[in-house]
């Protein structure tokens, strides 16, 4: 009786660590130069990331869990222009690294800053993968979550001190809005902007239900730096 | 009947006295060409377009006496990208200047010098169409903030950004981006002190615009002073 139970009981419990050990192992594992991807999940408090720290730790946290964490990540995001503090600007085309960087598949999306930030960088609907090697659904999904939240101007400079596109630097899921970008390249109209990667619109506001309601859902563009 | 008859008469007598001198108190300078609203429209950064705006500082001008001249507000809509020809600049719409407050003070001598930092718009001279001073920092409520949508330079912004509130026509979308009729704010920057492209509203509902200090007052200016 005792004898009887006990083994099922080891044998399903050799089963689970076999399943277990099979999805960290076998899972999606990216390219091994992999340096760009896209979160496949926002941290869910809208555009608050908890800072552009907060944001760097999701990028960190995310690579890890796919086997990348060896590398330094950060998240592509500008902060507000503290014309009291100049020094204290962040540009997110300064946290990046030189490049050049490739996604999950080991496909190069750009060679330097300056080609990510030209109309020759290769980011689109394919090569935007997440860290997961899944595409993001955009334009003609049943849910469109092709804004990418960037906070960014078309050259990866934050906004003039005037502007609250960064959901006062990420720490507000009340205050502000959030410039985005389309992932997916495509949007409402046939201009710039529309295709733009990273400087596309801005969010309604900065609840995730905001993000959600313009096409997002909190996605972050993840870089790494070396 | 005689009696009620002259009672009448001398009661629109007296009514007619009353509001002719009642205009006569609000009578702003004759030279008056610029003003700020002392009256928001009411439904936000909802303006009816910039006609509605446009008419909404004719009809203030008119209730002064001043509506022989042709007002504009100044305000900028988004740079239209799929349609360049429609975007339009608030430093476009305004004429030439020189511009004069209620009291005949000249607050810019043209547009370059308006969008200069010789300009002269201040808490003092950034008047009503009725010659009153509009609350700013310090005061309860604080009104400073006067709907632009416009960079300091006066022209429209960018079409990656809603700035105008979906170019005046929304109290949902976008957000309004406003200058300081009091040149203050809270910080010693030259955002702050801008008189036309100082912060973002919070969004584009009257209590947005009042939340930020506002309550969705525009700058209007005789394109034909």
């Amino acid at each position: 009786m005792h004898r009887m139970l006990l083994v099922p009981l080891l044998a399903s419990a050799a089963l689970m660590a076999f399943v277990a050990s099979a999805a960290a192992q076998q899972g999606p594992q990216p390219n091994a130069n992999m340096s760009f991807f896209v979160t496949s999940k926002g941290p869910g408090k809208g555009a608050d990331l908890g800072g552009i720290a907060g944001a760097d730790a999701h990028c960190q946290m995310l690579a890890q869990s796919v086997g990348a964490g060896g590398k330094t990540w950060h998240a592509y995001l500008s902060s507000n222009t503290d014309l009291t503090k100049p020094d204290a600007t962040v540009n997110a085309r300064d946290r990046i690294g030189k490049g050049p960087w490739v996604n999950f598949k080991g496909v190069t999306i750009a060679t330097s800053v300056d080609d990510l930030h030209s109309n020759n960088n290769k980011i689109s609907a394919e090569t935007g993968l997440t860290e997961r090697g899944q595409r993001i659904p955009g334009v003609g999904f049943t849910v469109n979550q092709h804004d990418i939240v960037t906070g960014s101007q078309p050259d990866g400079k934050a906004f003039p001190g005037n502007q609250n596109l960064t959901c006062a630097n990420y720490t507000s899921s009340n205050f502000g809005k959030v410039e985005v970008g389309h992932v997916d390249r495509t949007g409402l109209s046939d201009t710039a902007q529309a295709h733009s990667w990273n400087s596309s619109h801005q969010s309604r506001a900065c609840s995730q239900d905001d993000l959600i309601s313009t096409g997002g859902n909190g996605l972050l563009y993840c870089f790494a730096v070396q | 009947m005689t009696i009620t008859r002259s009672s009448i008469l001398a009661s629109a007598a007296l009514l007619a006295l009353v509001l002719s001198g009642n205009s006569q108190a609000q009578q702003a300078s004759p030279e008056m060409s610029f003003f700020v609203t002392s009256a928001p429209v009411g439904k936000g950064g909802d303006l009816g377009g910039l006609a509605g705006a446009d008419a909404h500082c004719q009809q203030l001008a008119q209730a002064v006496g001043a509506g022989g001249k042709t007002w504009h507000a100044y305000l900028s809509t988004s740079i239209n990208a799929a349609n360049p020809g429609a975007t339009v600049n608030a430093r476009d719409r305004i004429g030439r200047g020189p511009w004069k407050n209620a009291k005949g003070v000249v607050i810019a001598t043209s547009v370059e010098d308006l969008h200069s930092d010789a300009n002269k718009i201040t808490k003092e001279t950034g008047l009503t169409e009725k010659g009153g001073v509009v609350n700013g920092v310090g005061d309860m409520p604080n009104q400073h903030d006067i709907l632009t949508g416009s960079q300091m330079d006066g022209r429209a912004f960018p079409d990656n950004v809603n700035m105008t509130c979906g170019n005046w026509t929304s109290s949902q979308y976008g957000t309004a981006l406003v200058g300081h009729v009091d040149r203050r704010g809270n910080a010693d920057t030259m955002f702050q002190h801008s008189w036309n492209s100082a912060h973002m509203s919070r969004g584009c509902t009257q209590p947005d615009l009042i939340a930020t200090g506002g309550n969705g007052y525009l700058y209007c200016f005789a394109i034909n002073p």
